[in-house]
């Protein structure tokens, strides 16, 4: 190649006068044709962001922008958390050996540059991930390497195959991004990534995947833009631009989505909710969660009452759990009977009536009586000065405490801060608490083997070896009929144990102007699809 | 005069860094520990992985260590690596300052232009019908929460007036211009985006109004305190009786030497406003330096509050000089000591 007649910075600063360094340019002149109505606009509390490069996404409101850029290898469809639908694979299996996976690649996707996604594509994403070491590393740690078989077939190799893969790989973190390019903005798919990767910086403005959109911009507490990509396989998205704008406060999204200012409002608490019923321009789309707030009782020898279990068992029937979803969330909550949310596989509303806890005072007094408490007994209760679910933790706990006050349980309230409370309850120093857990992915053995492993130690809980082997079954059963059997046997054991109660598992409520079509919710970690949403 | 400033320059520097200090100290003795609260669950729990993130943003080293390491960083313009954001505090700062100063700035000279003529009125015409109102309006300024006033302003004239935009600093559905100063004005301008820079311009007068509401009461009751004790002065009666204007009587004469504590004021209320404004920036999604605080704040991450409070006692000290240097000019007697 010849070196240009002029200098890099002439050419910049011609560029500069023709408008064309503006990374918003070509959209802008797009977005000119397709006005106001072609832009979906959703007001979200983005300030947790730290990242929009898939490899490293592991925050809250980040996945939903990381979905909408990055096709992964499979997904899930909103409502079905058992079976994983194809994406960028078509079909998958074990290899004949059993030790990985073979996927085989969609003819004909192309990244948002025109470019076909290959089976050399999928090897550099995986491997990246792997070889960052960064938090998504920790979910596949049971992988070894990819090997591309042919151009549009992969094996991931596993080191452990009873470890869970489909579910996790449907996650947006684990999106496929095109070779080339990450690797031309320094990306590095190779051992030694961790220090030697330098593409964060452009993926954090840039997007390089196939998804049904592209990213334009990010501006951190401000908003983040995206431009529809023409390319994509499901065929063109509805809308031609999607903007994210930051408003932390609901009351804030409230007015500008009844104006108009904005078509999404993800923020909304429940009393904001019941206001939009009569608007005839407002819907409240509604999906449940998959997260879920809980109390953990720990068997800390500070406090001797809480390390009997038939203690522990009477605080989860004497919990008025009914009284706390009718009146903190409107009734928009379910309750799963231990750590499985309703929803996924042996998780059920039935199975949750048949072995999860329920109110029953007598047989809260008959439990202290049997742990030799007939007059109860007292313990710290902690919790965060933070509202969860649009809910303060300090009005569950008060309600919390008024419930045991019946049965003549103490409960006395340990308001902290939200790090203070964290750091304590992961070292174990709290005799109960009140916390939230929302998934990374949707894999029933991500929630069992914490709670048999690492929320275990917390609780200073040795969790029997039967109810170890139990995850473990489960988890590598590939019947799922067979694996739902034994996770429904895997929650009675937890409740019995009675240090995780769970109490709200709340419905997700969004309020969307009318003139949004087909917009989905989902409870699989990125909370919403807009590959076919489109404009009334 | 020279060597005064610069005894003054290199006291403050040090009572700075002793803030620094203090508040360092402090958020290392809490007991939480911010990069548990940061990581997720599953890597939070694991101590390899923990051990790594500490390394990493060299947080495993003694106290002291990261004591010093601030101190050096600072020499070369360092403000260290925040928890949060993942990044460097500075670019932090750089990201989020410009919205923080257009909107006190503007919220500042709201204040003033409203507030010094009010205080002068009240003043003039005492206990007449304007005074009324400027004790009214100062005693709301004063005494309405910020949020609750962010509130009801935000929902009566956007909400339902509908007369002024929302929340954010440009329309949602505009794209931003490119980012030069960070100031939406200024860039606007450059971009030669009127109707944009008109948007911008818009967007700034309710949080403008809320922000400026506080110092405004402040400002008024000071000016109006001040004129009352120049206006009952044995000179101004003089005047007076000169035959001079009224005009003349009261800008001239009176104002001039009830100014000094309307700038005194004026000076730590602009500290203030470029400080204090977390209340008015998260109500109306303003993405500025207040609201990073508060989230450096509740996220424990010690080195971006560690900046920020470098910062503000910077902010302190720049007022503090400006106002006495003001002294000089306004009051020719404040040189001669």
């Amino acid at each position: 190649m010849t070196d240009l007649p002029i200098d890099r910075r002439t050419l910049f600063g011609l560029a500069a006068a023709f408008g064309v360094a503006s990374p918003y340019a070509a959209v802008r002149r797009a977005a000119a044709q397709s006005g106001r109505k072609g832009t979906l606009i959703i007001a979200l509390d983005i300030s947790d962001t730290t990242t929009l490069d898939p490899a490293r996404v592991a925050q809250y409101s980040s996945p939903m922008t990381v979905h909408a850029c990055y096709d992964s290898l499979i997904t899930m469809e909103p409502g079905e958390y058992i079976n994983v639908k194809p994406a960028v694979a078509t079909e998958w299996g074990l290899t004949p050996d059993g030790k990985s996976m073979r996927f085989k690649i969609r003819q004909g996707i192309r990244f948002a540059s025109g470019a076909p996604l290959t089976a050399e594509d999928v090897k550099f994403s995986l491997e990246r991930i792997i070889h960052l070491k960064d938090q998504s590393q920790q979910y596949i740690a049971h992988v070894d390497r990819v090997e591309v078989i042919d151009p549009q077939t992969v094996d991931v190799v596993m080191n452990d195959p009873s470890q869970p893969l489909l579910t996790i790989l449907a996650a947006p973190g684990f999106g496929i991004t095109e070779k080339k390019v990450v690797e031309a903005h320094g990306g590095k798919g190779i051992p030694g990534a961790k220090d030697t990767d330098t593409a964060t910086r452009w993926l954090d403005q840039n997007s390089a995947g196939s998804g049904p959109f592209r990213l334009v911009g990010w501006e951190r507490n401000q908003q983040i833009q995206l431009a529809r990509n023409p390319h994509h396989w499901a065929g063109e998205p509805g809308y031609q631009r999607i903007v994210i704008r930051h408003m932390s406060e609901s009351a804030a999204q409230l007015l500008a989505l009844r104006r108009g200012d904005v078509d999404v409002a993800f923020n909304l608490i429940p009393e904001q909710i019941a206001t939009l019923g009569d608007s005839p321009d407002i819907t409240v789309m509604r999906a449940l969660s998959l997260d879920y707030l809980y109390m953990a009782v720990s068997e800390d020898a500070q406090n001797p009452a809480l390390a009997k279990k038939a203690a522990r068992q009477a605080i989860g029937y004497a919990i008025d759990y009914d009284g706390i979803i009718h009146s903190f969330v409107a009734g928009q909550a379910k309750r799963p009977a231990s750590f499985l949310p309703i929803g996924v596989n042996g998780s059920t509303e039935e199975i949750a009536k048949q072995v999860g806890f329920r109110q029953d005072l007598d047989r809260a007094r008959s439990l202290l009586k049997e742990a030799g408490l007939p007059d109860g007994f007292s313990f710290d209760l902690s919790f965060a000065n933070a509202a969860i679910f649009g809910v303060s933790y300090q009005l569950i706990a008060q309600k919390l405490q008024a419930d045991l006050a019946r049965v003549g349980i103490k409960a006395n309230l340990a308001p902290m801060d939200q790090v203070g409370m964290r750091t304590q309850f992961i070292q174990g120093k709290l005799q109960s608490c009140l916390t939230y857990w929302n998934p990374p992915a949707v894999e029933n053995q991500l929630w069992a083997s914490a709670t048999v492993n690492r929320v275990a130690q917390r609780v200073h809980w040795t969790p029997p070896a039967e109810i170890k082997k139990l995850v473990d079954d489960a988890s590598a059963e590939r019947d799922l009929a067979k694996a739902a059997a034994m996770w429904t046997e895997y929650q009675r054991q937890m409740v019995d144990a009675a240090h995780l109660i769970i109490l709200i598992q709340p419905v997700y409520q969004v309020g969307v102007r009318k003139t949004v079509q087909d917009m989905h919710l989902t409870a699989a970690g990125w909370m919403a699809e807009y590959a076919k949403a489109r404009p009334a | 005069m020279i060597q005064y400033l610069a005894g003054r320059l290199l006291i403050t520097i040090v009572m700075a860094l002793l803030a620094t200090l203090v508040v360092f100290l402090v958020a290392n003795t809490v007991p939480g520990d911010p990069v548990l609260a940061f990581l997720g669950d599953v890597a939070a729990s694991n101590p390899a992985f923990v051990a790594d993130f500490r390394a990493k943003w060299g947080l495993d080293l003694p106290l002291w260590d990261r004591y010093w390491i601030f101190l050096t960083g600072l020499f070369h313009g360092d403000l260290g690596q925040s928890i949060a954001s993942q990044r460097a505090v500075m670019d932090d700062i750089v990201e989020y300052a410009p919205a923080t100063v257009e909107l006190s700035t503007i919220a500042f000279i709201l204040s003033l232009m409203v507030g010094v003529p009010l205080g002068i009125a009240a003043a003039v015409w005492r206990d007449r019908l304007v005074d009324h109102v400027a004790r009214v309006v100062s005693l709301i300024g004063v005494s309405a929460p910020t949020f609750w006033l962010a509130f009801i302003v935000l929902a009566v004239f956007y909400g339902q007036l509908g007369w002024a935009p929302g929340p954010g600093r440009i329309p949602s559905f505009a794209f931003p211009p490119d980012r030069v100063t960070g100031l939406m004005l200024v860039d606007t301008a450059l971009a030669g985006d009127w109707e944009l820079f008109h948007e911008a311009a818009a967007h700034l007068v309710l949080p403008a109004i809320v922000l400026a509401s506080a110092t405004l009461g402040l400002i008024t009751r000071t000016t109006r305190a001040a004129m009352l004790d120049t206006l009952g002065r044995d000179y101004i009666r003089m005047a007076r009786a000169k035959g001079l204007s009224r005009y003349v009587v009261i800008v001239t004469h009176a104002f001039s030497n009830a100014v000094i504590p309307v700038i005194t004021l004026a000076g730590l209320a602009y500290g203030n406003l470029l400080t204090g404004a977390v209340m008015t920036e998260t109500v109306f999604a303003w993405p500025g330096l207040g609201r990073y605080t508060f989230r450096a704040a509740v996220a424990l991450d010690v080195p971006a509050i560690m900046a920020i409070t470098l910062l503000v006692a910077i902010v302190y000290l720049v007022v503090n000089l400006l106002v006495d240097l003001s002294y000089a000019l306004l009051d020719p007697r404040a040189t001669r000591r």
